[in-house]
């Protein structure tokens, strides 16, 4: 008896001992076995959001010892419907890596993800730093050398999208990869917040928005994320990629062409091929 | 609903078999008490022919009262919704006088059993969209926002094709904002659209959502009123599909569509404000 339920009892006192490292390993070992696992909120509970985001940095901080070189981040939970479903009043965010940024037209394998979706959203390209945990919108503008249409696609480690604010944080924000487009458009002159948005797959629309869905303006999401990060001291650097928000709801990925088109921004598209390591078990209650 | 067939005299039952009269009658009396039925097709499914015979029924029953239809409504028109009801094309619907609401006016709130507002795009069709020959798009004169107040008769909001069809396809109010011309506002298939309450944003989309680009609703206007019979002329104003999904019209404050490029639509709903 006490021979089998030992190291058991063993892993249990370890994870109780330090939640955070537990978190993290149960997603790592998700991720690298692309079978998703039980929401780490049973470990951190479901409201320390702080607790959350020490997973999120010693996830990142594994791959970037493995080698990955941060590119940028990403904001979720940006529109008022998600953050209802969640609870919460805020957004969240992530970190993109070298390894998840896809170029427009490119194929993407759908065997790379456990339980992918896709939304389009604005991505932004920063000429300069934005450090201050005092950034506002104007900043941001002075900061953004030019933005991209993007296609994000989210993924969960955790079984059937179960996720709660701390799941999706601790699983980076719920990221995967991210396409971008390849027409850059300067910001002068540029309505952001009454973009149009329509995502077609297999030739018709799946998901239609404005970027007034993104907490009122994509802008206004990063000027959120730029002060959340500094004051999380890992700020907003020149040359960083931040994929802003939905514009509309996420749809499933499936096999074929999805095409994004973001009205004055142009368009991008990218080409799922393959199957998901997980076919998602519930299409409902996930946003990243 | 054989007894409100005889109950119109004007019609004889051997030539109403499915009491196409009766049933415009039930939606009518629904329509005017803010009463709901029960859908048609639980007892008896309607066909698409006999759908919109009941529809013009039920126009007919509108002018009679003094009303002119001065336009036409789409339904279905977001393939989302066309999928979760299981069907296949766009319905058509008739807009009387009676359902226009100024824009900046009040919506009249003596009727309405469970409304719902939607954000949506309106064309103002010149002459040749009677022409069987033009191009559809030749006959856009001017374009629009627009809030529509659909508001089905039955009971719950449930209803088959063939109910909401006969339903006038949930018509119930309109507010057009300002006419721009068509050639200034350039092509409107990917345009941010926002429905406000309060001003404060309930919903968000694009134009998009309506039939892939809303320029299409003129042909499929033109082929639905051919093949159901209903009358389309210059002058008419034709609302176009939703860019959102609906929500429920609030009992009282602002509501506002306003469509990237386009302008701004505003009705009051409920009791005046005290000045």
């Amino acid at each position: 008896m006490s021979a089998t339920t030992t190291p058991r009892r063993g892993a249990a006192a370890a994870a109780a001992a330090d939640p955070v490292h537990a978190a993290e390993s149960l997603l790592h070992a998700a991720a690298c076995a692309r079978i998703p696992c039980a929401p780490v909120r049973d470990l951190i509970g479901d409201d320390d959001q702080e607790a959350a985001y020490a997973v999120q940095s010693l996830g990142i901080a594994r791959r970037v010892a493995e080698g990955a070189r941060i590119v940028g981040r990403k904001i979720g939970l940006t529109s008022p419907a998600v953050q209802a479903q969640f609870g919460v009043a805020t957004p969240d965010y992530g970190v993109l890596l070298d390894d998840m940024v896809a170029d427009d037209r490119e194929p993407l394998d759908l065997d790379r993800f456990l339980q992918p979706r896709v939304e389009a959203e604005v991505a932004f390209v920063l000429g300069r730093d934005l450090d201050s945990p005092t950034t506002h919108v104007a900043d941001v503008i002075r900061a953004t050398e030019f933005v991209l249409p993007a296609i994000e696609v989210v993924d969960s480690r955790i079984a059937g999208w179960d996720i709660r604010i701390t799941d999706t944080i601790a699983d980076n924000a719920s990221s995967g990869a991210v396409v971008l487009g390849t027409t850059p458009r300067r910001l002068d002159g540029l309505d952001l917040a009454g973009v149009g948005m329509r995502l077609d797959h297999a030739g018709g629309p799946v998901s239609t928005g404005a970027g007034s869905a993104c907490l009122g303006s994509p802008v206004i999401a990063v000027a959120w994320l730029a002060r959340a990060v500094a004051r999380h001291g890992r700020p907003l650097r020149a040359g960083e990629v931040v994929l802003s928000g939905a514009l509309g709801p996420m749809v499933d990925a499936t096999q074929g062409v999805f095409h994004a088109r973001l009205d004055g921004l142009g368009q991008v598209r990218t080409e799922f091929t393959g199957h998901a390591a997980t076919t998602a078990a519930a299409t409902t209650g996930g946003a990243a | 609903m054989s007894t409100n067939a005889a109950a119109v005299a004007s019609v004889d039952p051997s030539t109403d078999p499915v009491g196409i009269e009766g049933l415009a009658r039930a939606l009518d009396r629904a329509e005017r008490r803010s009463t709901p039925i029960a859908q048609f097709s639980v007892e008896r499914p309607l066909d698409l022919d006999s759908a919109y015979a009941v529809q013009r029924a039920l126009i007919a029953r509108r002018a009679a009262r003094g009303e002119h239809v001065v336009g036409l409504k789409l339904g279905f028109t977001s393939r989302e919704k066309a999928r979760q009801m299981g069907v296949d094309d766009v319905i058509i619907g008739a807009l009387t006088d009676a359902m226009r609401v100024d824009d900046g006016c009040r919506v009249p709130d003596d009727r309405g059993i469970h409304p719902r507002v939607e954000p949506e795009v309106a064309y103002l069709l010149g002459p040749s969209i009677a022409d069987p020959g033009a191009d559809p798009s030749t006959a856009i004169v001017a374009v629009a926002p627009a809030l529509e107040v659909i508001d089905s008769r039955y009971r719950d909001f449930r209803f088959d094709l063939g109910d909401v069809i006969a339903d006038d396809a949930s018509a119930s109010a309109f507010a057009v904002g300002s006419w721009r011309a068509a050639d200034e506002v350039g092509p409107l298939e990917n345009r941010a659209v926002v429905l406000e309450l309060d001003g404060r944003a309930a919903a968000t989309g694009s134009t998009a959502a309506i039939l892939g680009d809303p320029v299409r609703a003129v042909a499929a206007a033109k082929r639905l009123a051919r093949e159901h019979g209903l009358e389309l002329r210059g002058g008419m104003v034709l609302l176009a599909g939703a860019a959102t999904a609906a929500v429920p019209l609030p009992s009282s404050g602002s509501v506002a569509a306003e469509a990237s490029g386009l302008g701004r639509v505003v009705v009051h709903v409920g009791e005046e404000e005290p000045r």
